[in-house]
């Protein structure tokens, strides 16, 4: 069994975009490590270069002091590394048994997978979580039909079940409740009593200060600071996953939040609830510009695909005084709603389509039948420029555009429905700093013209340098509100990361 | 509770609603056909169907592991046209026995040439496949642009009429296939079969050779197309460059029928092969009832439909109950 692995100078780019620039980790055996960085810090991408998952671009990774490199993931599990992964690696229509002993099936003299074998570690393993789960979990339920909370079980257990010297938890926690928790935890105590290392990638506080021995914390892809967990408090924590200098030139609108006070109500929400909202209430005021905040998958993206009529909800929605309850994006385009989604390339985009195509999807019905054409181009020429969109000509795929002009396209071809209330779904992903600029300056000028613009974006610096107010939504709901001199990106952390709110940052 | 037992059963027993039909289709068969269990009758239907059942057979494979063959048809035109006009109906059964093993070698490299292209160069199955469908049946008619050539009549005697302990021969085929398919999927290949059919990132994750797994089934796909054109051509006795491509659609339908999910990762053999046999006995029953033959099109179309759209119609019932 090894006794330790390090990560030297890591640099991992995925594209155009740089994902570690300067990344480093120590595990020793006998220790937890805490991995910790805000959204988009480059966790993921360190935990993949330690697994084989992703190849490393420069760097070094030491076992036991002495160079390795990783190929597959394969060769990383041959050395005793295992990973819990965020995005669950179980097949769903195979068994528990099946899953947790995928290419490590005990063979019989024939060749032939020894079920009893099988069946008796997997019962053997899944003894470790005996009494936390709901379901009446045996080795051949099928792992579709289990709740999250177990499936994330058998992914512990999968990365287990090989007997690995270091384990990599990633997010492993998000999904468990309590009680699965404590047991983990106790797991991994003893874990580390016989010897093994453990990564534990989490943004739970909590859950860091509970488990860990030592920290290691990423910002935007640079390692920034390590040390022994009782060298350190969860506010300093905090301050060194934040940015010092902001890279952003952008700015708020001078004196804007003063004007916004004797606005009108626009939008309006009290106890929204769907399968991941727990009662959802808030107001919007008209030309209003409102962050969602906090952890990826907090139950964001359903709050704005429930008011766009995307996914059915419970609650009272209003706009401008009068309630509304879409049940077809259709319903919502009719009342002046747009949502620019996520997934730009699977839910934004026509891709292999014009930008013709694209920019007037929404709006074909305007130009009468049969089709005037020419008007149509007339307006989407009009509007590419308006957004400064740098194309051939608007016959040409969406596919030959840049990330950040295929984002315009996506807005561009709401922008000419004129609409009232704009639903934006993490706009900036993947987009080059420059088009970021532009699209701050465009959505403040639309909420100058009156627009209501809700705003859920996983970048924190922008919410903040951006918005008026910010909904920090935790576990489906919205836990805290951050508006004016309280709307810091400590606090913003702070919150996302579900510890009670900090009296006001220390300038 | 009793929903979710009954769940489970249909996820353990995909080939449930198979069995279901395959009962079903016989007992109308019985009925329109009284002798239709008698050992001759039993043999000159089992006979017939015995060349859709081994091309479901390797469909099935395709299926489950995440891909289609659209092209064995083809193959089977292949192997038809080779055996009729290299062996001939003149042809000694030595002869014969030697353009067996060669035909299986063209079902194993047609089958490795659409692997290929699949696996190792990330072409969409269903295209690649339909490409090389014209490419085989092209060959095919190159081979023997019309209809002729055959095979020796004892060897096709031997296919047709022999029925040992007064069972059909395809009974025995039958068996040894199930049999082979019971051990492969009880190994290891097994498993990674079912895991890059359900879920190939999650598969490769855990370190599965996805990319092996998935070449094997055109492989293997090919072979079964093979032992097909073997025995089609040992039905007819003669050739036709045509003769595989009406099969290869049946033999999807086999699949569906037998409860393998389009998708991938779900179901077996067994249901397939219960769902070729159901195909034949249909076409039994429409010929043997006096009906129009465009009923057995309208039948065969509407199983399907219900085979396929079941899952879904299910879940819209239990979202409004809930």
């Amino acid at each position: 069994m090894a006794e330790s692995l390090s990560a030297r100078n890591i640099v991992k780019h995925y594209g155009g975009v740089v994902a570690l620039s300067d990344g480093n980790l120590d595990v020793h055996a006998h220790e937890v490590v805490a991995l910790v960085g805000a959204n988009g810090s480059g966790k993921s991408t360190m935990s993949k270069v330690i697994n084989g998952v992703v190849v490393l671009d420069q760097g070094q990774l030491l076992l036991d002091g002495n160079p390795i490199q990783f190929a597959s993931p394969q060769a990383a599990k041959n050395v005793g590394i295992s990973t819990v992964f965020q995005e669950l690696s179980v097949v769903p229509q195979m068994t528990v048994a099946e899953n947790i002993w995928l290419t490590r099936e005990p063979l019989n003299q024939f060749g032939m997978v020894d079920r009893k074998a099988v069946n008796a570690r997997t019962e053997e393993l899944l003894a470790l979580f005996e009494g936390t789960f709901k379901t009446d979990l045996n080795p051949d339920s099928s792992v579709t039909s289990l709740p999250p909370d177990e499936k994330q079980i058998i992914e512990i257990l999968k990365a287990i079940s090989f007997d690995p010297w270091l384990i990599i938890l990633d997010e492993a926690t998000a999904s468990l409740d309590s009680r699965q928790v404590q047991r983990l935890f106790e797991l991994v105590t003893k874990w580390k009593e016989n010897g093994k290392a453990i990564v534990f990638v989490s943004h739970r506080m909590e859950e860091i200060f509970r488990i860990a021995d030592k920290f290691s914390v990423l910002r935007n892809g640079r390692t920034v600071g390590a040390g022994n967990i009782k060298d350190i408090n969860e506010k300093q924590l905090i301050k060194l996953m934040i940015e010092k200098e902001s890279v952003l030139g952008f700015l708020r609108g001078e004196a804007k939040s003063d004007a916004k006070v004797e606005k009108e109500v626009s939008l309006q929400a009290e106890n929204l609830t769907t399968e991941s909202l727990r009662g959802v209430s808030f107001k919007i005021h008209k030309g209003e510009l409102v962050g969602i905040g906090g952890l990826r998958g907090q139950g964001q993206r359903h709050l704005l695909h429930s008011l766009f009529g995307d996914v059915p909800f419970s609650g009272t929605v209003k706009l401008f005084n009068k309630e509304i309850h879409f049940k077809h994006p259709r319903e919502a385009m009719k009342n002046g709603f747009a949502l620019v989604p996520g997934d730009r390339a699977k839910e934004g985009l026509l891709y292999i389509r014009s930008i013709l195509d694209n920019l007037l999807l929404p709006s074909w019905r305007r130009y009468g039948l049969p089709l005037n054409v020419n008007n149509a181009k007339k307006d989407a020429t009009q509007t590419g420029s308006t957004l400064n969109l740098k194309m051939a000509g608007l016959e040409e795929p969406v596919s030959s555009l840049s990330g950040g002009n295929a984002q315009k396209v996506v807005i561009g071809k709401w922008l000419m429905r004129d609409p009232q209330v704009l639903l934006l779904d993490d706009p900036t992903k993947g987009v080059d700093v420059g088009t970021k600029a532009e699209f701050y300056a465009l959505l403040n000028r639309l909420s100058d013209e009156g627009k209501t613009i809700l705003f859920y974006s996983s970048d924190d610096e922008e919410l903040v340098g951006l918005c008026d107010r910010v909904f920090v939504v935790y576990d489906g709901m919205i836990r805290t509100e951050l508006a004016g001199e309280t709307l810091t990106k400590e606090n913003l952390i702070a919150a996302s990361l579900g510890v009670a709110q900090h009296e006001r940052a220390t300038p | 509770m009793k929903r979710s037992r009954w769940d489970a059963l249909t996820a353990r027993q995909p080939a449930l609603f198979a069995l279901i039909l395959l009962v079903l289709s016989a007992v109308i068969n019985f009925i329109v056909q009284p002798n239709m269990f008698a050992r001759e009758t039993l043999n000159s239907n089992m006979r017939v169907f015995l060349p859709i059942i081994l091309m479901a057979i390797g469909q099935a494979i395709v299926i489950l592991g995440g891909g289609i063959d659209i092209s064995v048809g083809g193959i089977v035109s292949i192997v038809n046209t080779v055996l009729a006009t290299r062996v001939g109906l003149e042809g000694s059964p030595d002869e014969m026995w030697k353009y067996i093993f060669v035909s299986l070698l063209i079902g194993l490299l047609a089958g490795a040439i659409n692997g290929f292209f699949i696996a190792y160069l990330r072409l969409q199955p269903i295209i690649t496949t339909y490409a090389t469908s014209f490419l085989y049946a092209g060959l095919a008619l190159f081979i023997l642009p019309n209809p002729g050539g055959g095979i020796p009549a004892s060897i096709a005697a031997l296919y047709r009429d022999s029925t040992p302990l007064n069972l059909p021969l395809a009974f025995y085929v039958i068996a040894v296939f199930l049999l082979i398919w019971l051990y492969t999927s009880s190994m290891r290949y097994g498993r990674f079969l079912f895991a890059v059919g359900g879920k190939a990132e999650a598969a490769y994750e855990t370190a599965v050779p996805v990319t092996m797994v998935q070449f094997s089934t055109y492989v293997i796909s090919g072979l079964m197309a093979a032992f097909s054109g073997i025995a089609i051509t040992m039905l007819s006795g003669s050739g036709n460059g045509e003769i595989g491509g009406p099969m290869t659609l049946n033999s999807i339908t086999a699949v569906v029928i037998g409860g393998n999910a389009m998708s991938g990762g779900v179901g077996g053999v067994a249901g397939p092969v219960m769902g070729a046999i159901t195909l034949g006995i249909i076409q039994n029953i429409i010929s043997f009832a006096n009906i129009d033959t465009w009923w057995e099109t309208l039948v065969k179309a509407t199983i399907i439909v219900v085979a396929l759209a079941a899952p879904g119609i299910i879940s819209i019932f239990r979202r409004r109950r809930s």
